[in-house]
């Protein structure tokens, strides 16, 4: 790791030269209540103030919600052609709490069987990180999530004399020294880094008892009453899956083209709140309630992958939160199931 | 979080299936096929080694794909059979093909199948229901072909009726040829069964090897599994030497898409045979 300084008056002319030379998607406001990561012209469109976007920045590039995988001929020979599509991007003002999202999409896609439609466009992306200001329902110092140990190539925290820039990569470190006059850090960087981070955590408002709580969610995984609550209100729809930085459970699919010569198979995001989620042929349905449904998700996001990989699968983002239409809060529910378990 | 990313230079789809042909469709009954598939290019077709309770991704081009395990036996190297039920959309688009019809085949996936290896010296106890038969089935047939180096065998099969009954003609051979103990039940019985009536459960008890050194197979509809193991347990079998087959909905087979999972295992990589060990505390296995 390289720790660098880049004075404020020379900001824009980095992501200028970024924007010219690469070509930069960042955040931008696209209208009074929603901002997005899209392609940028100038440094000018970016807007660092935002506090979420509806889609997760790195999943939006590296795990489309459809997504081609094999074309095949559908007479002859049959010939099948696999489709991996990927493209050279930066994205630039993406938090902490996202990259660790990424961080756990790019363990899933690598792990076992490694995916190319997945791996090749993630070679090929930049990841330029930034400590945007959470949302009013973010809980990403709970989940150990609003610092980033890995996944960027570049991250930058906005202190009072400039830019403090930790350096991952060698491909992160020539961005930056072609392109901009970033001086070494200094020891009196470090100090105010240091204070910045300390300020920076208490930002964070929401507090979450997530303490001992995988163990514990064994306990109570049997309490179909507790589950039964709360999830009363849920309608199956799905948005928070749509809106989650580490959901990646898809459906695959195959479509006759409109030539009916040539076939596709493709992948969609699908929903594990859905009713169809677990249902077999012969009619069958593993998880046919909503409660039971709701569960499973709290399970993949907090316990499951704590239990395979050593860290949850939820960084705490806040998403999910304010996409649901029937206001349920999983932190709220982290510390309802966690009293169900205090003495 | 640590990453790790392993460097390949030319992309490579594990989602794209090899293209094969239906060489053969026989009907098993009124709702099962049988269909016996070839991989086109040869060298694929060498390279494709199965274990028993593996299974296969089938891409019906256009339609779908599903996952089917395969009931053949695996010392057959130049093609694999499936046993397929006519119950969603590609099993019944498959149920509408003709021979020499085109498939795509991805697999054999699954690391978890039937240690036959292990299960070698030991009495053998395979206990199916239904279209349970078909992952079973290539078990079955790998211990006849090394009979010798197994101690007993049982084959405990349950249908709804004797007309759903899958490989029966074979089955009823296999009963005269003194290799098995064949154990067939019926739900409902018609005027021509004279053998046993009810669910195989009830079967279990009538078991005569000790515990030490008897291996058991498992596969059948999700309701069955709760009410044979109550019963494998009653007579103490180990429950490291207890195999089941699990099914769940798959769309990748490569542990990807999550639709499998059970607690923290995935069935297509992780299983789909599981030892009733390695799941007994898993919540929502069985």
């Amino acid at each position: 790791m390289l720790y660098k300084l880049l004075k404020k008056e020379d900001y824009r002319e980095f992501i200028n030269n970024l924007v010219l030379n690469y070509g930069v998607l960042g955040p931008k406001k696209i209208n009074d209540a929603v901002h997005d990561f899209v392609p940028v012209s100038t440094a000018d469109e970016i807007d660092l103030s935002y506090r979420r976007t509806t889609l997760p920045p790195a999943k939006k590039i590296l795990f489309p919600s459809c997504e081609s995988l094999v074309r095949y001929e559908l007479s002859g020979s049959f010939k099948v052609l696999p489709v991996i599509e990927s493209s050279r991007a930066i994205l630039f003002g993406v938090s902490a709490w996202d990259i660790n999202g990424m961080n756990f999409l790019d363990r899933i896609f690598s792990t076992d069987f490694l995916d190319d439609n997945y791996m090749q466009k993630r070679r090929k992306l930049t990841v330029i990180g930034f400590d945007c200001q959470p949302s009013d329902s973010n809980f990403a110092v709970a989940m150990g999530s609003e610092y980033a140990n890995t996944g960027f190539d570049l991250f930058f925290t906005e202190l009072e004399a400039g830019y403090f820039i930790r350096v991952a990569t060698a491909k992160g470190a020539s961005m930056l020294i072609d392109h901009s006059r970033a001086a070494d850090a200094t020891e009196g960087d470090f100090k105010s880094y240091n204070r910045f981070m300390e300020s920076y955590r208490k930002k964070f408002k929401v507090r979450v008892d997530i303490k001992d709580f995988h163990d514990n969610f064994e306990s109570v995984y049997n309490k179909n009453p507790l589950w039964d609550r709360l999830s009363k209100s849920c309608f199956s729809c799905g948005s928070c899956n749509l809106t989650c930085p580490t959901c990646f459970c898809f459906n695959v699919r195959d479509d006759v083209m409109i030539n009916l010569k040539e076939g596709i198979k493709s992948r969609q995001w699908d929903s594990c709140m859905i009713p169809e989620y677990g249902l077999v042929a012969g009619g069958h349905n593993f998880r046919p309630s909503a409660s039971n449904r709701l569960k499973q998700r709290y399970r993949c996001k907090l316990k499951t992958f704590v239990d395979k990989f050593g860290y949850f699968s939820c960084v705490g983002c806040g998403r999910c939160v304010e996409a649901c239409l029937a206001q349920i809060n999983i932190y709220e529910d982290i510390n309802t199931i966690k009293k169900e378990v205090t003495v | 979080m640590v990453v790790e990313i392993r460097e390949k230079i030319t992309p490579d789809s594990i989602y794209a299936p090899e293209v094969a042909t239906i060489t053969e469709i026989r009907s098993l009954t009124s709702t099962e096929k049988q269909f016996i598939v070839k991989i086109d290019d040869p060298q694929k077709r060498e390279a494709f080694n199965f274990l028993p309770g593996q299974f296969v991704e089938l891409t019906v081009f256009g339609v779908g794909e599903a996952p089917f395990s395969i009931p053949s036996s695996p010392n057959n190297r130049d093609f694999f059979e499936l046993c397929i039920r006519n119950a969603g959309s590609v099993s019944g688009a498959l149920h509408q093909m003709k021979e020499g019809s085109k498939v795509g085949i991805r697999g054999p996936f699954g690391n978890g199948y039937f240690p036959f290896e292990k299960m070698k010296n030991n009495n053998i106890v395979i206990i199916a229901g239904g279209l349970g038969m078909a992952p079973v089935r290539s078990l079955l047939l790998y211990i006849l072909e090394s009979r010798s180096s197994y101690k007993g065998l049982t084959l405990i099969y349950g249908c709804v009726e004797p007309g759903s009954i899958l490989y029966r003609d074979e089955i009823e051979k296999l009963k005269n040829t003194g290799d098995i103990d064949v154990k067939l039940t019926v739900d409902r019985a018609d005027r021509e069964w004279s053998g046993n009536v009810g669910v195989c459960t009830k079967l279990i008890p009538e078991l005569k090897y000790p515990p030490e050194d008897t291996c058991i197979v498992v596969c059948g509809p999700p309701v069955m599994y709760r009410f044979v193991i109550i019963e494998l347990e009653g007579k103490k079998y180990d429950p490291e030497k207890i195999f089941l087959s699990l099914e769940r909905r798959m769309e990748c087979g490569v542990g990807k898409c999550n639709h499998c999972h059970i607690g923290d295992k995935l069935s297509c990589v992780d299983g789909p045979v599981f030892s009733l060990w390695d799941i007994k505390n898993l919540k929502e296995a069985i």
